[in-house]
């Protein structure tokens, strides 16, 4: 018989973030003031570290915790994103918790929780712990959305978040409700052999779909659905901001995958049409509307609109094979990586009373920050899918399952809309390098940390443009993986 | 002397040179001394490579080999052939010109990061000529435009922001739909685990293209080469982009970046897309002819110097794309001399362009007059480049223009036939005398403005950047047979795969 330390061992890294959560709330409590501010940002990024190391030491891929757990490479790789976000959240924070009196030990703390929260979809194996851990992913990032209690912007953006949270996720478990009442399951596998049998040409089936895209579209702001996304990303604390662009939508197509790749497989071919539209009219909307800002913060969050646009089209090539899923999380871990790094830029601007930076703040940002401006342009470049960085393969390993699933106006889409996200991305270059700087326009004081952070994770940006192969490996392993849970 | 991976060591050694120049960023004579030595070093390398060179065969040379991204089938693949073996001298040498010119003081700020941007904007431009590998070959299109971007964007005139943005949608616009295009020539190219995107495998395994997927491929690369060259009606970018860009960055501009349009489609789009070619072949034709036509009439109104060095860059091209679509020897060898000579003589024209602006601050022709009084050394240089761009026989204009009419005379796969459309061209040729001798006239002859009466002739500096220039035009047109020996038999090998009776437009 197994012990209960046993049944651990295979979710050691969710235990260890958990616990690190639960440390830094002590150490925050016990130690003086003085000493908080270095040592919880430490005990944090050491904790998701030691999450990273723990991975290798789970037992063989398989199922565990009585069966509602899945271990495969699939659970691996998104580990490992979640992990390095969370840490890449925690590094570029320290000074504006500072600044902005932020409660810091709390703030690390919900990360971690949140970070267990995302590590636990992509290990579900059954809905409801895929329910399970989409709350715990979400309610923390409620917190964080909210954590400047004083200000105004800040309170809009978690209502908002929270309101429109709460509704999809309700949607999300009706359609689980409506999933359950049909299969008789809440497991994945058996979900997709009772569907099946029974094949999507019915009332109660379509139903069951349409809830749960609409539930998961919410989720990973997926136009129509994404009205919530611009005010909360603008309101919430930059930092914070960096976090939920990526964490939850990187959580959320993992719980796209999951249910679609193992739990619809069946119907993945009826249902990539809508996915297929639903692409389109998401990265071509989040980019018209990221055209007209004038606010790098709120261009930044209507971008990743378009850019959730560009990885639905990846699944909706689901009958491309594993090629296709990997595409998503190529596409998910370079975003993650690129669309972080440039919101946690803004925070060199972050002075007080503003939130994130207009263009003109930009103008001449190059010549006082050399290092964050650079980061900064190889971010932008990355996102717009120019070649040496990752954003760039990406775009490559996106539209190779789309043209061989003969989505090819969906292929042309991508090209087109991703000129038109160079037009507003560089326009941001624009500001930095080819305008002088603005008299006496305020700068943030110590960026020490900051500029070493977004040195390093633009550098890993690079890198993985130049020599993307071992991470496509990887991705498309974890892809196999997912698509072997349906047998 | 041989040297090994000759070509990857083309590709390495600027980005060397980053290194030494981020070291002494701050002290503008290194700076200067870094980019010049690293330029002047690339360029020998360049020439090296040519002396190793086996003229006469048709296959490619210096071939390299690496895997790069073994699980799509994508490999580091570089290697010359006579087409583009020619191009990456010209390339260096240009580079080391525009650098060795920006360096006599032409750019004031921020030195170090124009050097750099030079230096990385060399090995796209070396990257794309040598590029065996749809993949690699993107990648390194893009290279190009990320530099120049920032050339025009940061040491630009008035207009930078417009034109370099303008440049840079537009270029992308093309590029994108050509990275779908590649993606889907790799997905067609074999089955699951034997796909690549090396040209040479991709020549053998062509015939699984069908003639629809070529119509639709073809068209993908080739706008993204029409934009590049510029063809008429994608060229609105050029003069915007050139009469903004600093002069150095205006010579890499018309130098060299419009060759890697031309370049793209002999290497790429002819020899894989046989039908493709013939499908759009009359289409490209006419617009070639249109921006023949064109290009020599809105120079000829252009009260802007540059503006009219930059159209009269339309029209030149246009000659390009005239030689490679009419598909035979005569027409191709003119096309690939013409873009040699076009790199030569307009990245000259530049250069002298610049020179003058940077003494009299004026870009009008109207208020120019009466330079040759002042400046004897410059108006000699000046008027040669001027007389071969016009196309002045024993000068190296006349050569590649002279060839292409010669091969569309004779091209009759084009409605109304070659007979029509090549005297039609041949109206370019002399509306081209008539710009270029009225602008010289207008700027060199006649009063002397008080102002410029003390304006100094050409500095050392100035001098040692165009007698390279200017060896290269009289050398290419008094004895351009040892460059068509190296050209012709790599040609005569891509015409032979684009006209391939197996994959004529009967075959559909």
């Amino acid at each position: 018989m197994t012990s209960f330390v046993d049944t651990l061992v295979p979710i050691l890294p969710e235990v260890i973030v958990t616990l690190t959560a639960c440390v830094v709330l002590i150490a925050d409590g016990v130690l003086p003031r003085s000493q908080t501010r270095l040592v919880l940002p430490a005990v944090t990024v050491g904790g998701l570290a030691l999450a990273f190391l723990g991975g290798p030491l789970a037992p063989p891929p398989g199922q565990y915790f009585g069966g509602y757990v899945q271990i495969d490479t699939f659970t691996t790789f998104f580990r490992a994103v979640f992990l390095l976000l969370a840490a890449f959240a925690t590094l570029v924070a320290p000074s504006y918790l500072d600044r902005r009196g932020v409660p810091a030990g709390e703030y690390y703390a919900t990360i971690c929780f949140s970070t267990v929260g995302a590590m636990t979809i992509a290990l579900s194996t059954d809905l409801i712990t895929l329910f399970v851990g989409l709350e715990l992913m979400t309610i923390p990032i409620y917190v964080l959305a909210g954590m400047q209690r004083r200000d105004r912007f800040a309170n809009e953006a978690a209502l908002k978040y929270f309101l429109l949270g709460a509704f999809s996720s309700a949607l999300l478990v009706y359609g689980f409700a409506w999933l359950y009442g049909i299969t008789g399951s809440t497991r994945y596998i058996d979900v997709a052999t009772e569907l099946q049998r029974i094949g999507l040409a019915n009332g109660p089936t379509i139903v069951a779909l349409a809830l749960v895209t609409v539930g998961l579209g919410f989720k990973a702001a997926v136009v129509p659905f994404h009205q919530w996304t611009p005010d909360a990303y603008d309101g919430a604390p930059t930092p914070a901001t960096a976090f939920m662009s990526v964490g939850p939508k990187a959580a959320a197509f993992a719980a796209i995958l999951r249910i679609l790749v193992t739990g619809l497989a069946p119907l993945a071919v009826d249902w990539s049409t809508v996915f297929a539209i639903l692409a389109a009219v998401t990265m071509t909307g989040g980019n018209i509307v990221a055209l007209v800002q004038a606010n790098t913060k709120r261009m930044l969050a209507y971008s990743s609109i378009a850019h959730t646009g560009y990885i639905l089209a990846a699944v909706a090539a689901s009958s491309a094979g594993p090629s296709a899923t990997a595409g998503v999380l190529f596409y998910v871990f370079a975003y993650g990586l690129m669309n972080l790094g440039a919101f946690a830029c803004l925070l060199y601007f972050d002075t007080v009373g503003s939130r994130g930076a207009t263009l003109e703040e930009l103008n001449g940002f190059a010549r006082r920050e050399p290092i964050g401006a650079l980061a900064f342009f190889v971010f932008l470049l990355s996102l717009t899918g120019i070649p040496f960085t990752a954003g760039f393969v990406a775009k490559v390993l996106v539209i190779v399952p789309v043209l061989d699933a003969g989505l090819a106006w969906l292929a042309v889409f991508i090209a087109l809309n991703a000129v038109l996200a160079a037009f507003y991305y560089l326009r941001v270059v624009v500001h930095m390098y080819m305008y002088d700087p603005e008299t006496g326009a305020p700068m943030v004081p110590n960026t020490r940390l900051l500029s070493t952070a977004l040195g390093i994770s633009a550098l890993a940006t690079v890198v993985l443009g130049v020599v993307p192969n071992s991470l496509y490996e990887w991705a498309l392993q974890a892809a196999n993986a997912v698509s072997l849970a349906t047998r | 002397m041989t040297i090994d991976h000759i070509l990857t060591l083309l590709l390495v050694v600027p980005a060397i040179g980053l290194l030494p120049l981020y070291v002494f960023r701050n002290d503008p004579r290194s700076v200067k001394q870094v980019a010049v030595v690293t330029t002047l070093f690339e360029l020998v390398l360049s020439l090296v490579m040519l002396a190793q060179f086996h003229a006469g065969e048709a296959g490619f040379q210096l071939v390299e080999e690496a895997a790069w991204l073994p699980s799509l089938g994508i490999r580091y693949l570089v290697g010359v052939d006579g087409i583009s073996v020619l191009l990456v001298p010209m390339t260096t040498l240009l580079t080391f010109v525009s650098v060795l010119y920006s360096s006599g003081g032409a750019i004031k700020e921020r030195l170090a990061s124009f050097m750099a941007a030079f230096l990385i904007l060399e090995i796209g431009m070396v990257g794309v000529f040598v590029s065996l590998d749809l993949f690699l070959f993107y990648v390194m299109f893009e290279l190009m435009l990320v530099p120049m971007y920032l050339i025009i964007g940061i040491w630009g005139g008035p207009r930078r922001i417009y034109s370099t943005l303008k440049f840079v949608i537009f270029t992308l616009a093309g590029s994108l739909l050509m990275l779908v295009g590649i993606v889907a020539v790799w997905l067609v190219s074999g089955d699951e685990g034997s796909r690549t995107l090396s040209l040479p495998e991709l020549l053998a395994t062509r015939g699984r293209f069908s003639a629809e997927f070529q119509f639709w491929v073809f068209l993908a690369f080739g706008l993204a080469f029409a934009i590049k060259l510029p063809m008429v009606p994608f060229h609105t970018w050029l003069p915007d982009a050139h009469v903004e860009a600093p002069t150095a960055g205006s010579i890499i501009l018309a130098g060299v970046l419009l060759k890697a349009g031309g370049y793209g489609f002999l290497r790429f789009a002819l020899p894989l897309f046989p039908i493709g070619t013939q499908l759009w072949l009359p289409v490209i034709i006419v617009l070639s002819v249109v921006a023949i036509l064109y290009g020599a009439g809105v120079s000829t109104v252009q009260k802007d110097l540059k503006k009219l060095v930059a159209y009269s860059s339309v029209a030149h091209m246009g000659f390009v794309t005239l030689g490679i679509f009419v598909l035979n020897a005569q027409g191709a060898v003119g096309a690939v001399l013409q873009m040699l000579n076009h790199g030569f003589v307009t990245g000259a024209l530049f250069l002298f362009v610049g020179i003058q602006y940077e003494r009299t601050h004026r870009r009008l022709i109207a208020d120019l007059g009466g330079l040759a009084n002042r400046w004897p050394l410059y108006t000699t240089f000046f008027g040669i480049f001027v007389l071969a761009s016009l196309g002045l026989p024993g000068l190296n204009g006349f050569v590649g223009e002279f060839l292409v009419l010669l091969g569309t005379f004779k091209f009759s796969g084009v409605p109304l036939g070659g007979l029509f459309w090549g005297p039609l061209a041949a109206i370019g040729v002399i509306l081209a005398a008539v710009y270029l001798l009225w602008m010289f006239q207008r700027v060199m002859y006649g009063p002397v403005r008080e102002a410029y009466r003390a304006l100094p002739d050409l500095s050392p500096i100035e001098v040692v950047c165009a007698v390279p220039l200017v060896i290269m035009t009289v050398a290419l047109g008094v004895f351009p047979q040892p460059a068509i020996a190296i050209i012709e038999p790599s040609l005569q090998q891509v015409l032979r795969l684009a006209t391939d009776p197996g994959y004529q437009l009967a075959a559909r």
